[in-house]
Parts: C-alpha cells; structure tokens; sequence
C-alpha cells in the first residue's frame, strides 16, 4: 500500500506545479525592487497588525466564554451554542459583511445606539470594522476549541485543588492555565495565519487604501497588473511570513480540535453566585452578539421577491455546490487519512522531526496563497488541457487541497490517541488490517464524521477557485450570488445567501446531530474490541 | 472519483465532436439567464446558420489574461468585453487582428476608429445617489471633493469603476490631484475591492453617494418601479467606459468573427443590449425604454487608451499615497 505516498504528492504536486506555471510562464524571476519600495513594508506592516490585533481580541474573547460554558455544565442550548460557533467560522466572507454592514453600518440597526454612546463618533469603517469581522469569524472557533481543551482537564485535578484548599487564583495558575496557555498560543497563531490571507474583509470594511493586506496586493498583481515577478514576490513573502509563524506552532505542539463529547458528569468546583451570574450574562451576551448579523440579514430578505426562473437558478446551483462539496470533502477526508498513516507511524517511533515535517507538507495549503496556487496552476494547465471540459475537476481538486488542511489536523489527534491506546494490543493480536480498521473505525468515527461536515462545509462557501476554473454550466450557490450581486439583484442575492448559510447550518447540525447519536453506541466498542480478540484466538485455534 | 472522471471525460469527448463555429470569450454576467448573451446567440444562429459558444470568465481584464497565458493555442475567435481602457495593452501583445468594418454607423460623440476593437455598448462613470435622501446634489466633481458628502467608491486597483474616478480625478485635477483625493478621504466611508460591494452598501444607507454608472437609475425603475435613485451630472464632463470586442489573431473562422461583429452593432443587437447589460447603445435611433431619456447625458472627457496604459501605475501608486 502506497497510497500516502500518493496523497503526499497530490498535496505537493499541486503547489509545485502551480509555482511551476508562474515560474516558467515567460521565465519571470522574482522582482526584488519590490523589496525597496516603501509601500510594500507599508501592507506588510499592516497586514501584520491587523492579523495580530485580530488574533489576540479573538482569543482574549473567547476565555472567558469558554470558561463560562465549562463552568457552568448545565447552560441550556449549549451544544446549539457549540455548533453555531462552528456556523460563524466557515459563514462565506461576503455573508458577513452584508450582515455587519445592515447591523452597525451608517444606517445600521443599532447604529444610532452605538452613536449615542460614542457621542457621534461610531463608524464601523476602518481598523474597527475589520477587527469586529475578524472576530465574528475566529472568536466563535476559539471558544470551541479552548471550551473542549479545557474538558480534558482530568477531575482529579480539580478534586486534589479542593482538597488542597487552592484560592481561585492558584486553581487558575495550576490546574487551567497550563490547559489554557497551550491551547491560547496555538490558536493566536491559527487565527493569525487566516486573518493574515484575509482579503474581501479587510477592504470592504477598511476604509480605504490605507487598509491593504499583501493577498490585496497579489491580487492586484496576479490580475491587474499581470505582474508576475511581483506576484511571485509577494507569494514568497506570504509564505515566508506565515510559514514562519506555522513553524512556531508545529514547535508547540499541535491544535486538538476536538468534539464535543456527550455530556459527562465531571466534577468541577462550584462557582460562587456572582461569578455563576456573570457567566450566565456572558453566555447570554456571546448568544445575542453571534446572532444579530445574521437577524440584521432577514429584513433584507423579507424585501426580495424571487421569481419562478430565479428559484429554479438558485435550486440547481444549490444542487451542483452540494454535489461539489460532498466530492471534494470525501476526497479531502480519505486523502487526509492516508497523509496521516506515515505521521502516526513516525508518532508511535517518537520520530519528532519527521513528523514535523510529514505534517509540514501534508498542512502546507493553510498557509500557501490561494489565489497564487489556482492562478498558478491556471497557467500551467491552460495550455495543456481543454479548460472548459477539466476546469470543473479542479475545482474540485484544489478545494480538496484547501480543506485538507483542517481534516489533517482534526484527525490527527484522535488516530494518535488510538494508536497510543490499541496499537500494542492490535500488535500483539496481529490483527490483520480489515480487523484492524473494524476497531478503528468505531473509534474515529464520530470524529470522522464532524470533520467531514466540516470541510464540507467550507468547500461549500468557495468562490475564489471557482472564479478562476468554473464554467458556467456548473454554476454554484456563491458563484450564483457574485452573479446576482454584480447586475444588481441585491435582493436576490440575499435571499440566495441567506439559503447558502442555512445549507451550511443544516450539514452542521445534522452531522453534529449524528454524531452524538453514534456517540450513545461507544461502549459497544470495548465490547467488539474482546469480540474480535476471542475471533481471532478462535480462527488460530482452528 | 474514477467513475466521475470519465463521465466527465465521456461528456468531453461528445463536446470536442461538437466544436462550435464560433467562440466567443466574455464575461460571466453578459451570458447570465438576464444577461445579454442568450437573446444575442439565439438571434445570431439563425442568422448565420452556425453555431456559437460563448465561455465566460470573471471579468474583462481575465479575458485578456487567459489569451495571454493561452497565446496561439487559444481557442477564442472573439474576445468581447474588453473596455477602452484595456485596449492599448491588449494590441501590444499582439492577440487580435484589425476588424476591416466600416464605423460611420456609430454615434459621433463616441470618436471611434479603432482599427481592432469594435464598441458594442458604453455607460458614463457617475455618482449614484437617492433623491429622498439628497436633496441638492452635487453639480461638479470639484463640489462633491469640497463638501463633507459621504462616498463610497471602488478601489482602482481591483475594480474598474475605481480606475475611473482615478482617471476622472486626474482629468479634472492633474497635478493637484493628490490634495484632492486627500479631500475625498475626509469624507470617504470606504473603498471596495468589486462594484457590487460598493453598490450594496450604498443601498443599504451607508453612504450620500456610490460610484456606479449614468445608467445605474435605469435598473432602479425598470425593474423595481424605484424612481429615487438618481445620477449626479458633473459639470467638468465624465469618463466613459466603452466596451469593446476584437476579434482573435488566432481566430480559425475569421469572417464569420468579422459577421458577428457587425451584428453586435446592428439595430438587433443593439436594442438587446440596453435592458439587459444596463448599458447605453452604440448607434443613434435604437428604441428604449422611456427612463433611458431621463439618463444624464455627460459630456466626456478623459485620456486616449495610450496615455492610460503609460500613466496608470504612476497614477495609481499616487492614489494610494494620497487617499488615506
């Protein structure tokens, strides 16, 4: 079985043959006179600012909500409120906009509040509107993410700090922060990275050219200027920035992206009454804040009118997205499992460098441009296949490439935790590999499936590939609603976005609605696990 | 993924059997269902008793990008969408050929003698504003920097709305434009990366003015019997945009390119274009809808194609120093 190894040239093959196209297209070199002009520390300096500032207030947020709903392990609507954090991660960009804008733009809902309050001074537009974007989008993730780290601290923990009469501030120092400090730093850099390729938020909510990121620029140079020394330089400097800052997260260690597990009753350390109120206000609030773009959305929406042809528009392009999605998540999460086959085995040699850099490569589409992976590969297919007939297959391919990412690292932790759990055993069983993955699944399932809506889910909100390879024949839901958008139905647009999220919640929910119902199944899997054993002494004996 | 592979394959192959006639590069909204493209194909076919396929990309400039990247291998005889501001670039690289049709049917105020291009619509770069709202708009581009207006315009490194007020600036200004646009930046709300972006946003409230076109209004009546929304006339005269279409220096079927060319700007065609492209026509004595007489008609001023494609990276980089 060699299949990794092919998943592994699939990732990479795909970036190196797009860089290849840009490279060879005309023999362009890097053009370092970039590196001279003044302008280019400027969006350097500013996309750093932003992505860092963007990071810190998300995280910062996130804390003490996700301490609130660990605190509190009967909050009602929590696993809503858990899945509905997910909804605002992977909410298409132009969703967002269109509902901060009708909540806190000039004629916003609650912008005359806002104004009476700032004596007038309340404008969404510039570092304010980017930032409050940026932390609509990652804060509900951190959440999440810190929420679930923190129920991995072992009930012993907090049993022994009671027993050792720990004032809060030491149970705070000792038994959350060490949770919580890893958890804090690897996400600060998660968050940095997206908000640091962020694109259509940063200058539609900016204010101006002062707001400038440097995907901006490569936009700008890829399209405009078909400049492709520039783009080039600009890509590597990209890469070299947000590689850098990868690199520091593959030294702390890894994301967990857990799920969220069924209830269990851990025993946690009663919170006073004012602090159980402050976190029910704080809960309370997170809900309300979540809400209110999307509510913003609705008024809009009562407005359109759709038509017979317009529905029909809508349905087929809503069917074809789904169609494209559930291809491209499939394929992510199977090409995900076989990158992950040597990673597990360099974990299980403790072989730490070569796992750093397995899972270097098999991530590295997190960090490389978008626009100069599809451009790039644009330009060297064009010449070479008939791009109206496979243009549809890579946008497929490269939003498979795009999501892999996140299907790797959600996987990972949860095939290392089975590994560590059932590898000797399976080992000393000799377990073929169909018995093998019959006790395997059972244990990644749930995981599996989460991430697979995941991905879906973000394949689904795609535009920037499908601008570049889409035809129109296979016209779908985002790409429906630029179109829309740019001949004026701006009605039709929100009614068609407005069904684009909905498709999003609904995979969302329901896959997290699986879940938890083939989570109630889990003690069955200790039980096929001695099934098995006795299977297999049995076959031996015969 | 195998099995859907060569489905796709399959369906490529009968495709490949079926080449059209004529193919024609544009972009995605002028073969929407609303946009132009189907009426035009379906009463060009039964003209000409061929078969024409139109491939759409993004926007314009990616027309001109993808016969860049494809060169003779291309299999566009037409490109169509294309604006004069493009055209100077485009002959430069060498992927068009002249279109040998007589132009004295075109209006004379579009001064048109391009031996390559062929105009098929065009539309004034203007300032769109709700009436309820403003009361006494501004007459000239100079009142509207002056005053303390909210605007949104696009940015003109990633729109082409945007390269106009760059160019309608430094027509009105010339050298003092860099205090202009710091003018403008007092009263900006923001700068978006596309048009439609710009255009939502204003319709949400958020700004007095939005750039758009002359004929934004004409939309606004037609199909929303919205008579509020109005365009401002400037008194310094406007930048037009012109969209041109050529014909491919590759083209495999040449004179039945040059046919269609001739269609695009023949009565027919030209009555399509108005309602569905949101554009003004070509030629004089087409029937329109009775709003399009109620459009401002702006005189034009601006820059020829070549001072354009010499100047725009200087005027850019000037923009984007200034407007902050």
């Amino acid at each position: 079985m060699r299949l990794h190894w092919l998943a592994y040239s699939f990732v990479l093959g795909l970036t190196v043959l797009s860089f290849y196209g840009l490279i060879s297209f005309g023999n362009e070199s890097l053009d370092t006179s970039l590196l001279q002009d003044s302008y280019f520390y400027s969006i350097l300096g500013f996309t750093l600012k932003q992505a860092l500032i963007s990071a810190v207030l998300s995280v910062g947020l996130a804390i003490p909500i996700a301490r609130a709903l660990y605190f509190l392990p009967h909050l009602p609507y929590k696993k809503l409120f858990l899945a509905f954090c997910l909804l605002c991660f992977v909410t298409p960009t132009l969703i967002v906009i269109t509902g901060l804008v009708a909540l806190l733009g000039r004629s916003g809902f609650l912008t005359p509040w806002l104004n009476t309050l700032s004596d007038n001074h309340w404008n969404i537009y510039g570092m304010s509107g980017i930032l409050i974007a940026h932390v609509f989008m990652n804060m509900p993730l951190a959440v999440r993410i810190i929420y679930l780290e923190l129920q991995s601290i072992p009930e012993t923990s907090w049993k022994l700090a009671s027993q050792l009469k720990l004032n809060k501030a030491d149970c705070f120092r000792i038994v959350e922060w060490p949770t919580l400090r890893n958890t804090s730093i690897l996400l600060l850099c998660f968050i940095f990275v997206l908000c640091f390729n962020s694109f259509a938020v940063v200058l539609a909510l900016g204010g101006g050219p002062q707001s400038t990121t440097l995907e901006v620029a490569i936009y700008q140079a890829l399209k405009y200027d078909f400049n492709i020394p520039e783009a080039l330089t600009l890509a590597w400097t990209q890469l070299i920035v947000a590689g850098g800052l990868y690199w520091l997260i593959s030294r702390f260690g890894s994301l967990s992206w857990k799920n969220v597990d069924s209830s269990r009753n851990v025993w946690r350390p009663k919170k006073g009454t004012i602090s159980i109120q402050a976190s029910k206000v704080m809960y309370g609030l997170a809900w309300i804040i979540l809400l209110l773009p999307f509510v913003s959305l609705i008024p809009g929406l009562l407005d359109s009118k759709l038509s017979r042809p317009d529905i029909q528009a809508i349905s087929r392009a809503a069917a074809v997205s789904i169609g494209l999605a559930i291809i491209a998540a499939t394929l992510a999460m199977s090409i995900a499992y076989a990158l992950l086959h040597p990673i597990r085995q360099a974990a299980m040699g403790a072989k730490l460098k070569r796992l750093w850099l397995l899972e270097s490569v098999a991530t590295h589409t997190l960090i490389s441009p978008a626009m100069v992976l599809s451009v790039g590969l644009y330009i060297f297919l064009l010449p070479r296949i008939d791009i109206e007939q496979w243009g549809i297959v890579f946008v497929i391919l490269l939003n498979t490439a795009l999501v892999i990412p996140f299907a790797v690292k959600k996987l990972k932790p949860r095939l290392l935790q089975f590994d560590q759990q059932y590898n000797r055993l399976a080992r000393s069983l000799k377990l073929n590999r169909r018995t093998l993955w019959r006790i395997e699944w059972p244990f990644i399932k749930e995981i599996y499936l989460a991430t697979f809506g995941l991905v879906l889910v973000l394949a689904l909100g795609d535009v920037a590939i499908f601008s570049i390879f889409g035809t129109t024949e296979w016209t779908t839901l985002p790409w429906l609603i630029y179109g829309y958008a740019s001949s004026y139905r701006i009605a039709e647009a929100s009614a068609a976005s407005f069904i684009l999220l909905i498709l999003c919640a609904l995979f969302l929910f329901l896959l997290e609605k699986l879940v938890h119902k083939k989570l109630a199944l889990r003690p069955l899997m200790n039980q096929k696990l001695t099934d098995e054993k006795q299977h297999k002494e049995g076959d031996t004996h015969a | 993924m195998r099995k859907t592979l060569s489905l796709i394959a399959a369906c490529g192959i009968v495709n490949s059997v079926n080449a059209a006639d004529l193919t024609v590069y544009t972009y995605d909204s002028f073969v929407s269902e609303w946009g132009p493209g189907p009426q035009l194909e379906a009463t060009f076919e039964a003209h000409c008793q061929c078969d024409i396929e139109f491939i759409a990309v993004d926007d314009g400039i990616s027309i001109l990008n993808r016969v860049r990247i494809e060169q003779d291998k291309t299999k566009a005889d037409i490109l169509l969408g294309l604006d004069d501001s493009l055209t100077e670039i485009t002959r430069k690289e060498g992927l068009i050929q002249p279109h040998g049709i007589k132009l004295d049917t075109l209006k004379t105020d579009l001064n048109w003698h391009d031996p390559n291009f062929i105009p098929y619509d065009y539309g004034f770069f203007s300032f769109v504003y709700n009436s309820d709202k403003v009361s006494e708009p501004a007459v000239s581009l100079k009142e509207l920097i002056d005053s303390d207006a909210s605007v949104i315009y696009q940015d003109p490194r990633t729109s082409t709305p945007g390269q106009g007020l760059m160019l309608w600036v430094k027509a009105v200004y010339g050298n003092q434009a860099p205090a202009a646009w710091k003018q403008l930046a007092t009263h900006t709300v923001t700068v978006t990366k596309g048009w439609w972006e710009a255009y939502s946003m204003f319709l949400e409230g958020d700004a007095d003015y939005v750039l758009s076109y002359n004929t934004s209004p004409a939309y606004h009546v037609i199909i929303q019997d919205k008579p509020q929304y109005k365009a401002a006339l400037f008194n310094e005269g406007h930048i037009a945009q012109i969209e041109v279409a050529a014909i491919s220096k590759y083209s495999k079927n040449p004179d039945l390119a040059k046919q269609f060319l001739q269609f695009l700007i023949s009565p027919e065609a030209q009555s399509v274009i108005p309602t569905t492209n949101w554009m003004l026509p070509v030629i004089n004595n087409i029937e329109l809808p009775a709003v399009f007489d109620t459009l401002i008609a702006p005189k034009r001023i601006g820059f020829t194609p070549k001072e354009i494609a010499k100047k725009r990276k200087k005027w850019l980089r000037e923009w984007r120093s200034t407007a902050n």
